[in-house]
C-alpha cells in the first residue's frame, strides 16, 4: 500500500495553531507513506493538482488529507483521487481543522500532539481502505399508489401527467374516500364532491392510471426499484363492463334494507347500491352480508350486467415504488360513554351532520332531530371528542375538529338564522391561511362560543342536557339542546396496519404512520422507495393532503425518472461461513434490510449502512464494506499508540448529529480539553463492544459513545441499540474490575456543539477523579501486592 | 403573592401532571357538589399552579369533595383533582388552618383507628356534640335508622388491629 498525506495550512486556520512542518515530517514516518507534503489550500485548484500529480507520478493507491471535516470536503477530495484514476473510496480525512486547531486555540503543543494521533489514526484506516463500485441497477418505473382518497388521487394524477404508469388501489368500491361524503369545505366553503369529482373522473380516464377498487393487497416483497405486489380484486357481482351505473333499476328491485355506511348510520341503502352518485368507477356492488340471493337484482338490470358467478381475481404488480395514502379512521364516538352517542338518538357525529348538511344526504341538505325527524332548533357542537383525550388513548389534537365545526356550525346558521348553534371548546385552533378570517366570520355570524370541555350529556323528556364549566365565567351550567354534534377525532386507520405491516412501517405513539424525519422529511417512509401521503401520517385537512400526494408523487418521480438507481456500495455484507442464523440482526436492522435462510442476507438495496447489525453480531459474521471492523481497530490501536496525554479518552461519534455537533463546535470556536481522539462512525449503534474493550485494553482512560438525542437517531433507533449496548457493556467492565463510570455516553444534536464541548470537559474531569485506567484494579488488590 | 414551595409541594404529592391541565373544566363539571363550591376544582388547580397558597388553603372547596372520583376518571390529561384536594386538605392539616368540616375528617380517622371500622351512629354523635348546628337536621334520620336496626350503636372491632395502627404509624400519624 502506498499512501499519500496532504497536510493542509487552511491559510492560518491551522497553521497558526499546529506546528504543519512537524505533523508532516511525523507523518513521513508512518508506514505505508511514501510522500507527505503540507499544502496552503488544499481544496485549492493547486492544493488538488499536486495530490493528482502525486498519485501518477508515485503511483499511490491511498490519499490521506488532514485537513477541516469530511463532512465538509470529502466530496470535493473523492472527486479529485477520482480523476486522478483512483477509487473514490480510497480517501481518508483527517479532521485537523474542526476538531483540533479551532478547539484548542490556547493549547499549541498539545493540539500538535492530539492532530499527529489524528494523522495516523487517518493513515492506519487508510492502509485498510479497498476500492468499492458503485453498482447501478435498472429498476420498474411503475408506482402503486394505495389509497383512492383525495391525497391518493392528487399523487395517482400527478403521476400519470408525468409520464409514469400507476397503479392505484382502492379498498371500497368507489375512490373518493372520505372527502367524497363531505358537504361544503373550509376555509372557502366551496361544495366537496363538486371540486373532487372531476379529479375523480380524470383519474378513470388518464390512460396511465389503472384503478383497481373494491381491491385489497395481499403481499409485498422485494424493495425499491423492484416491488412485487400481489392483491386481490373482490367480486362486485355485476360486470363492470357492462353496468351502466344506472343503479335505480336494480336496488329499486333488491328487497333488503341495511344501514348505509356511506351515511354513516343515517339512512338506508339495498343489498347492491352505489356508495355515492358520483362513484368512480360507476358500477354497482353487492353486499354479500346482505343479500338474500333473490335474484330480482339480475332481472331487474336491463344490462345483465349482474353476474352472481363472479370470482375474486388475484392480481401482481412489479412497481418501482409505493405510495401509502391509507388514511384514517373516525374516532368510535360510543367509547366517550358519558356523552351518550348509541344511547341517545340525537347525539350524532361530525361525519353524520355532514351527511345531514349534505343535499344529497338522507336527509337532503336539513338539520333534523333523528329522534322525531324535526328540525333542530338548538345545536351544541361538542370539541375533542376523542382528541386531546388521555382517557381514550389520543393525546393528540386531530387538527381539522375545530375549523370543521365552525364550517358546519355556519352552515347551520346561514340555513337557518334563528337556530341556537353554540361551539363548546377547549382552544379554537385555526391556524391555517385564512382560517382565523374564518373564525371571526363564524363570530360575526352569531354563533355562540362556550369555553369549557363538556363533562356530560343526558337525555330529558324535552332535549338533550349537557353539562360544562363556562371556565371563563367560573361557573359550572347545564343547558339544553335539540341536537348534539360530537366533533369527532381522527384516528388511523386500523385497516392499513396489514399494509404497515407487509412494508415494514413504524409507527409512532398515536399509532400513524412514522414518517422519515417529522421535519425535512415529510412524505418519506424509512423504507426506500416507500412514501407516506396525507392522514396515514397523522391527521390532516383536505389541502395539505393534496399537497403531501403532489410530495410524494415527486419524490417517485426523483427515484424512478432515469429508469436505475445507484447503490450505496458503503453497505453491509454476511460471512455466511461465520453466520449462525441467530436472525439478531433480522431484529435489530431498522431498514428491515436483512433476512434470514439458514444464514443473514443482506439486500444492499434497503441497506443504509449505519451498521448497528455489525456491532449485534455475535459471532462477527456481519462486516461493513466502509467503517469495517479492521479499519476502526486500527483507528483505535493507532490512537492509543502514544498516550500523549492524561486522561486519554477515544470517542466514538456518529456522524450526523454528535460528529457534525463536535465541527459546530469547531466553527463556533468552543474551546474544550484536548484528551479525546474522535472516530467517525456512521451510527452510535456502530460501536461494537469489541470496540470500546479493544480501547481500555490499549489503555484508554475513558471511551465516550456519542449519537443523535434519543429519539431523533438517523437510522430510527441505532442510538437505542448503542444505549442498550452501553449499559450490557457497563456490566461486564464492572466483572473485569473497571470502574463503568470509564465509559461514558452521551446524546447531542448537530446543532449542539456546546453540548457535545460540555460534555467532554465534564468528562476529562470525572476521569481525572477516577485516576488513570486500572487504578480500581490496584485498589481492589489487598494493600502491598500491587 | 406566588409561593412556589407550596405549588412544588402540592405537584409532589398529587403528581406531575397537573402541571399539564389545559383549564378546561370537566372535572368541575362532572362535580356533584361543585355548586356548592366557592372555588371549582378546575379552579383550585390554576390556584395552585399559580402558586396562590393562601386563596387555595381557604377554599371551603377542598372539604366539599365527595371523592366520588368522576374528575380523576373523566381527565383527559390523567389528571387525578382529587389527589390535589387530599394534598390541600393534608397540608391545611399540617398548617392547622382550621375549618368547620375538618373536625369531621379527625373523628372519622380517630375511630378507624380505635376499632378499624366506623360506627355510624357513634360517627354522628361525635360530630353533633362538636357542631350543635348541623346535629338539628340528622337527629330525626338518625333515631329513624336506629329504631329500624339499620344502624347499630356498637359495630365491634375488626381483626389485625395492630395492622392499622401499623398503618397509621407508617403514615406519620402518631
Amino acid at each position: 500500500m502506498r499512501i499519500g498525506v496532504y497536510i493542509c495550512h487552511c491559510g492560518l486556520n491551522i497553521a497558526a495553531t499546529l506546528d504543519v512542518e512537524e505533523l508532516r515530517r511525523f507523518a513521513e514516518t508512518l508506514p505505508n507513506v511514501v510522500v507527505a507534503r503540507d499544502i496552503q489550500f488544499t481544496c485549492s485548484d493547486a492544493g488538488q493538482n499536486t495530490i493528482k500529480s502525486d498519485i501518477a507520478e508515485l503511483k499511490l493507491d491511498a490519499v490521506v488529507v488532514a485537513a477541516c471535516s469530511p463532512r465538509l470536503h470529502e466530496p470535493t477530495f473523492r472527486r479529485t483521487i477520482t480523476e486522478a484514476g483512483l477509487n473514490q473510496y480510497m480517501l481518508e480525512m483527517a479532521n485537523i481543522r474542526e476538531q483540533c486547531s479551532w478547539v484548542h486555540m490556547d493549547s499549541p503543543a498539545l493540539a500538535t500532539q492530539k492532530a499527529k494521533d489524528l494523522i495516523a489514526m487517518a493513515v492506519a484506516k487508510a492502509a485498510l481502505l479497498r476500492p468499492l463500485e458503485t453498482e447501478s441497477v435498472p429498476v420498474s418505473r411503475d408506482v402503486l399508489v394505495i389509497g383512492g382518497g383525495v391525497a391518493g388521487i392528487s399523487a395517482a394524477l400527478d403521476l400519470a401527467n408525468a409520464g409514469l404508469r400507476v397503479y392505484l388501489v382502492e379498498r371500497r368500491p368507489t375512490i373518493g374516500g372520505y372527502m367524497a361524503l363531505l358537504t361544503d369545505v373550509f376555509p372557502t366553503n366551496d361544495c366537496s364532491i363538486c371540486v373532487l369529482a372531476p379529479k375523480m373522473a380524470e383519474v378513470y380516464a388518464n390512460p396511465m392510471i389503472k384503478l383497481m377498487t373494491y381491491s385489497e393487497i395481499l403481499a409485498i416483497e422485494g424493495t425499491v426499484g423492484h416491488f412485487r405486489v400481489t392483491g386481490v380484486t373482490k367480486p362486485r357481482y355485476v360486470d363492470p363492463t357492462l353496468c351502466k351505473g344506472c343503479i335505480n333499476e336494480c336496488s329499486g328491485a333488491c328487497p333488503v334494507e341495511v344501514p348505509n355506511e356511506y351515511d354513516f348510520g343515517l339512512g338506508k341503502r339495498k343489498a347492491i347500491y352505489m356508495a355515492i352518485p358520483q362513484s368512480v368507477p360507476l358500477v354497482a356492488c353487492i353486499d354479500t352480508d346482505a343479500c338474500i340471493g333473490c335474484g330480482l337484482c339480475a332481472e331487474a338490470c336491463p344490462a345483465d350486467a349482474v353476474k352472481y358467478d363472479q370470482q375474486s381475481e388475484e392480481f401482481k404488480l412489479d412497481v418501482g415504488a409505493i405510495i401509502v395514502a391509507t388514511g384514517w379512521q373516525p374516532f368510535d364516538a360510543s367509547r366517550k360513554e358519558e356523552y351518550g352517542f348509541g344511547r341517545y338518538r340525537d347525539v350524532v357525529t361530525t361525519l353524520q351532520i355532514e351527511r345531514m348538511l349534505n343535499a344529497a344526504g338522507p336527509t337532503r341538505g336539513e338539520i333534523v332531530r333523528p329522534s322525531t325527524g324535526e328540525i333542530a332548533r338548538s345545536i351544541a357542537f361538542i370539541q375533542c371528542v376523542g382528541s386531546r383525550d388521555h382517557t381514550v388513548g389520543n393525546p393528540y389534537c386531530s387538527r381539522i375538529c375545530c375549523m370543521a365545526s365552525l364550517k358546519n356550525a355556519q352552515l347551520i346558521k346561514e340555513r337557518y338564522p334563528d337556530a341556537d348553534v353554540a361551539i363548546h371548546y377547549i382552544d379554537i385552533r385555526a391556524g391555517g391561511e385564512g382560517y382565523e378570517e374564518f373564525y371571526l366570520r363564524a363570530q360575526r355570524l352569531g354563533i355562540n362560543f362556550i369555553r369549557g370541555r363538556v363533562s356530560s350529556v343526558e337525555e330529558g323528556d324535552d332535549g338533550l342536557y349537557v353539562h360544562y364549566e363556562d371556565t371563563l365565567l367560573g361557573k359550572t351550567l347545564m343547558k339544553r339542546y335539540d341536537l348534539v354534534v360530537l366533533s369527532i377525532g381522527l384516528e388511523a386507520n386500523r385497516d392499513a396496519e396489514v399494509v404497515g405491516n407487509l412494508l415494514g412501517l413504524s409507527r409512532r405513539p398515536d399509532r400513524f404512520f412514522e414518517i422519515a424525519h417529522p421535519k425535512m422529511r415529510p412524505v418519506e417512509a424509512h423504507i426506500d422507495g416507500v412514501f407516506i401521503a396525507g392522514c396515514a401520517s397523522g391527521p390532516k385537512e383536505i389541502q395539505v393532503s393534496i399537497a403531501q400526494g403532489s410530495a410524494a408523487a415527486s419524490k417517485a418521480m426523483q427515484l424512478l425518472f432515469k429508469g436505475e438507481i445507484e447503490l450505496d456500495p458503503t453497505v453491509a455484507f454476511v460471512d455466511r461461513e461465520k453466520c449462525i442464523g441467530c436472525k439478531l440482526c433480522v431484529d435489530t436492522c431498522p431498514s428491515r434490510a436483512i433476512s434470514v435462510k439458514d444464514t443473514a442476507f443482506v439486500d444492499e438495496a434497503r441497506c443504509k449502512g449505519c451498521g448497528t447489525c455489525a456491532a449485534a453480531c455475535p459471532v462477527d459474521a456481519i462486516e461493513m464494506r466502509l467503517f469495517s471492523d479492521e479499519q476502526i481497530l486500527a483507528q483505535i490501536r493507532a490512537a492509543t499508540a502514544v498516550k500523549g496525554e492524561y486522561p486519554f479518552i477515544v470517542g466514538f461519534l456518529c456522524n450526523w448529529c454528535s460528529y457534525a455537533g463536535a465541527d459546530l463546535a469547531g466553527t463556533s470556536r468552543i474551546q474544550y480539553p484536548t484528551n479525546i481522539r474522535i472516530i467517525r462512525v456512521m451510527c452510535a449503534g456502530r460501536v461494537d463492544p469489541s470496540f470500546v474493550l479493544e480501547a481500555f485494553r490499549r489503555g484508554a482512560d475513558g471511551v465516550l459513545v456519542a449519537g443523535c438525542r434519543i429519539g431523533e437517531c438517523h437510522y430510527v433507533s441505532g442510538n437505542l441499540h448503542a444505549l442498550q449496548r452501553v449499559e450490557v457493556l457497563r456490566g461486564l467492565l464492572r466483572e473485569i474490575g473497571i470502574d463503568p463510570r470509564r465509559l461514558k455516553v452521551a446524546w447531542c444534536a448537530a446543532s449542539e456543539g456546546d453540548v457535545l464541548a460540555r460534555k467532554i470537559q465534564e468528562f476529562v474531569e470525572e476521569l481525572r477523579d477516577l485516576g488513570p485506567v486500572g487504578t480500581e484494579l490496584a485498589a481492589a488488590l489487598p494493600s502491598g501486592k500491587v | 403573592m406566588s409561593d412556589a414551595a407550596f405549588r412544588e409541594e402540592v405537584v409532589r404529592l398529587a403528581g406531575d401532571e397537573i402541571r399539564t391541565c389545559i383549564q378546561c373544566g370537566t372535572c368541575s363539571s362532572s362535580c356533584s357538589t361543585a355548586h356548592l363550591m366557592d372555588n371549582s376544582i378546575r379552579k383550585l388547580i390554576r390556584l395552585v399552579l399559580e402558586g396562590r397558597r393562601r386563596e387555595a388553603l381557604a377554599s371551603e372547596s377542598i372539604w366539599l369533595c365527595t371523592s366520588c372520583l368522576l374528575c380523576t376518571v373523566r381527565c383527559p390529561r390523567g389528571i387525578r383533582p382529587k389527589a390535589v384536594v387530599s394534598a390541600l386538605r393534608q397540608i391545611c392539616e399540617r398548617e392547622g388552618i382550621s375549618s368547620r368540616d375538618a373536625s369531621f375528617e379527625r373523628i372519622f380517622m380517630d375511630q378507624i383507628r380505635s376499632k378499624g371500622r366506623i360506627s355510624e351512629v357513634l360517627l354522628s354523635a361525635a360530630y353533633a356534640l362538636r357542631n350543635p348546628d348541623a346535629a338539628v337536621p340528622i337527629m330525626e334520620m338518625g333515631i329513624e335508622l336506629l329504631s329500624r336496626g339499620k344502624v347499630s350503636l356498637d359495630p365491634g372491632t375488626v381483626k389485625g388491629m395492630d395492622e392499622i395502627e401499623r398503618i397509621f404509624r407508617e403514615l406519620g400519624n402518631d
